[in-house]
């Protein structure tokens, strides 16, 4: 058993450090991480950042060399999630085009692809988003019903999707269709690599819980596409969303170290807030429960240090990622409903009358899809129960 | 980056998984409740041949000179057979402590007997109010000659009627409240003026008893450690030996989510496998994610205790605190997944409660160890006081 990073992680840590400290937003790093509200320069401050990251080659530093990447190895790209996470790196605007797109496109796009789209995706000039999702296809994603259907040398699509994040700012849209209807939900389903730029596409932001407008509706109405355009063969496109998530190949990386942070903000609130002239840390029930945290936290990190060591012995990630996924999403709700609770009466004052740092109550409401996002715990409890435990098959219709 | 066991272990849990069922697995247990004592011996002359009882104890004196992570496969194993005896007492107590501060006669007379399987030790510390802090230790030995002196009582005290010496911490000077005048005597159990109380407990697989020593006599070569000195010592070997009970919780809590998951799959209500309803699988998905959080900890307490790194006491309570509670709530979890049948005697289901139970308070409730993890990261000043009775 081993914690400690090899020399050339270490170097490449330092690496990523030294740029990160020169490059970060002014005042970032001392605390000061407000990303604008309005949504104008919102878009302007994302994709300035994605921007600098494609600048200094770290927007996609898995990506293949002659691509533009480094060929990071999953350790490299473990530390960078780690590095990421520990400044907490303003969001990454094009993750769909870095993380998902492009890799897939690499493995299996055609040349025409490659040359299209690759170059735009890495530098940021033109953001992805991923058209997943539909009003009657959450969970149970194979039933969606937006179809795409063949005229001439068209492909005309019509239908809805939902929860697409930054759809309002994306050039491109990662699209799964319906093309045929044979009776069986996974198949007759085909890729589309669809322009956001033309008149049968329309987006509508979603207002969230938090007031934020990072999700979106999107309404195509006679959207065109061409062959070149299809990701894998036609109708099999449901193979090609599986190859795509396989290019998640650190799983809850980020989450997982972004709650190593919070947790250490958590005690940093303990010991700020005060009850009867003395910091809540002091008073023994708080310290019992930061206690529980610690635990659960310190789990949470070297459950994933286990799973990656499967990963790296085994050479591809196992279903154990959704344990991660389980237990992450369900440990950050719980810490910060706990942050709410520490500040007492003024817990809910927000924005820019919040009682400590608006971020707490921005993020307690966030943590409420974390449980919803990226399959629900319920999804994420029957993977682990029917692919790890072997227990029975839900009933599926 | 390796967060697992090595070939090596990985071998040893496999050959501790046959070696068990081979001598009957879950009816160790059940045979030793019944009061068969040679269960005890058998396995324990069965563990030494096999080399585990000497796993960390050096090659000068007959064991392996291995560190505590190689005694986790080991201990998980023992705990999903509910195994009896004092296996964590010796070996991931005793015998660390000795190798670090015995003198060369202690090495000599008791390393090579615990390695062959052929010596047993138990832990006898808890006093009248049952905490554990320095104030709690007051059973006298006075010097006389060349021997200490040792008169008072010591309570729940696990396998005295089985081992063969116990560690006794005892007050040798100092004022009657500090760290400082507490030493730890190695006391050979075949002498007179002893007497043992055995207590009927939930758990039969882990008897306890009150000790009573009168006017004992034992030759002051057998302190362990500097006098006056021993709380310290005494703080090192408990986080090794819970380090050391982790693991074996976190045996038991595998094992009972496999069982969990076996009945699930087999017993049929409505026409179909009740794992097939969300309100019992999913109830074992959380058993088996408190799993894995648990075996996660828990390895990396014994990391900890092997390279006695700086977060030893902050690693092992963490373990501790998660583990016990989480060892609980399956086991628990377990019997409600089985229903009626995991209410009868018949079904094993309640040795897996009673074992956790009895290993929950254990050498510090899942509080101490909160507030000792607290005390450690200093949120607070408080020494935390063990509550155990």
């Amino acid at each position: 058993m081993d914690f400690a990073y090899t020399e050339s992680e270490l170097a490449f840590q330092q690496e990523l450090r030294a740029w990160l400290e020169e490059n970060l937003p002014e005042g970032w790093l001392e605390g000061k991480r407000v990303v604008p509200e309005n949504e104008d320069q919102k878009a302007v401050f994302l994709r300035d950042w994605q921007r600098k990251l494609a600048e200094g080659g770290w927007a996609g530093i898995s990506w293949p060399k002659e691509y533009g990447g480094r060929g990071a190895t999953l350790m490299e790209e473990v530390i960078y999630e780690e590095e990421m996470a520990r400044v907490k790196a303003p969001p990454v605007l094009n993750i769909i085009g870095t993380a998902m797109v492009g890799p897939t496109i690499l493995q299996i796009g055609t040349d025409y692809q490659k040359e299209r789209y690759i170059p735009k995706i890495l530098n940021g000039e033109e953001i992805w988003c991923q058209g997943y999702s539909e009003p009657n296809a959450g969970s149970d994603l194979a039933a969606i019903q937006t179809r795409a259907v063949k005229k001439g040398d068209k492909w005309v699509i019509n239908g809805q999707k939902i929860w697409t994040s930054y759809a309002h700012l994306a050039d491109r849209c990662f699209l799964l269709a319906r093309t045929e209807n044979t009776g069986k939900k996974h198949e007759g389903i085909t890729a589309f690599l669809v322009d956001m730029h033309q008149e049968g596409v329309e987006t509508r932001t979603i207002r969230s819980i938090n007031d934020r407008r990072d999700f979106n509706e999107m309404f195509f109405n006679d959207a065109i596409a061409y062959d070149e355009d299809i990701v894998g063969e036609v109708n099999q496109g449901w193979k090609t969303s599986l190859t795509l998530l396989s290019h998640e190949r650190v799983g809850v990386a980020r989450q997982t170290f972004r709650l190593q942070k919070q947790f250490e903000e958590l005690v940093e609130l303990a010991q700020l807030l005060k009850k009867n002239g003395r910091p809540l840390a002091a008073d023994p029930l708080v310290r019992q429960n930061l206690a529980i945290f610690r635990a659960k936290t310190k789990a949470l990190l070297f459950n994933y240090y286990r799973h990656l060591t499967n990963t790296i012995r085994a050479g591809r990630p196992g279903p154990e990622g959704s344990m991660d996924k389980l237990a992450s999403s369900e440990l950050g709700q719980e810490m910060l409903a706990y942050a709410m609770s520490l500040q007492g009466a003024a817990g809910t004052l927000w924005k820019e009358d919040a009682f400590v740092d608006q971020n707490w109550q921005q993020e307690y409401l966030r943590s409420f899809a974390y449980t919803i996002e990226g399959g629900t715990s319920e999804i994420q409890k029957n993977i682990v129960a029917e692919r790890i435990l072997g227990l029975p098959k839900d009933i599926k219709y | 980056m390796d967060f697992a066991l090595n070939e090596e272990q990985l071998m040893f849990q496999e050959t501790t998984r046959q070696f068990l069922e081979s001598k009957g697995d879950l009816t160790l247990p059940r045979d030793y409740m019944n009061g068969n004592k040679q269960v005890l011996e058998d396995l324990w002359n069965g563990l030494g041949s096999l080399g585990f009882m000497g796993i960390n104890i050096s090659e000068t004196y007959g064991g392996l000179g291995l560190g505590a992570l190689s005694l986790v496969p080991i201990l998980e194993e023992m705990g999903r057979s509910v195994v009896p005896g004092p296996y964590p007492e010796t070996v991931a107590f005793t015998a660390p402590l000795l190798e670090a501060y015995g003198s060369v006669e202690q090495k000599q007379k008791y390393l090579p007997e615990i390695a062959a399987g052929h010596r047993k030790f138990s832990l006898a510390l808890l006093e009248e109010n049952g905490e554990l802090s320095p104030a709690d230790i007051q059973l006298k030995a006075e010097q006389r000659g060349n021997d200490y002196i040792l008169q008072g009582k010591k309570l729940l005290v696990p396998y005295a009627d089985i081992v063969d010496t116990l560690i006794v911490p005892v007050r040798t000077g100092g004022t009657s409240q500090g760290e400082y005048g507490i030493s730890l005597i190695l006391v050979d159990c075949k002498q007179p003026n002893i007497s043992k109380q055995e207590l009927r407990s939930m758990d039969e697989t882990r008897k306890l008893f009150n000790v009573e020593f009168h006017d004992v006599a034992v030759p002051s070569t057998q302190l362990l450690g500097a006098e006056n000195e021993g709380w310290a010592i005494l703080d090192q070997g408990l986080n090794y030996v819970n380090a050391a009970f982790a693991s074996t919780m976190v045996g038991g809590i595998e094992r009972v989510v496999e069982m969990s998951t076996e009945y699930a799959k087999t017993r049929q209500q409505f026409g179909q496998p009740i794992g097939r309803f969300q309100a019992v699988k999913h109830r074992i998905v959380d058993m088996k994610l408190a799993l894995e959080s648990s075996r996660s900890l828990s390895y990396y307490a014994s990391w900890a205790a092997e390279n006695n790194a700086e977060e030893l006491a902050e690693a092992v309570s963490m373990a501790r605190s998660f583990i016990s509670e989480a060892y609980i709530k399956a086991a628990g979890a377990n019997i409600q997944n089985h229903g009626g049948m995991g209410f009868t005697w018949e079904f094993d289901c309640h040795l897996f409660l009673k074992r956790a139970r009895s290993l929950g308070n254990h050498l510090g409730s899942p509080e101490y160890h909160r507030e000792k993890v607290a005390k450690e990261l200093g949120w607070s000043d408080v020494v935390p006081e063990m509550m155990m009775l």
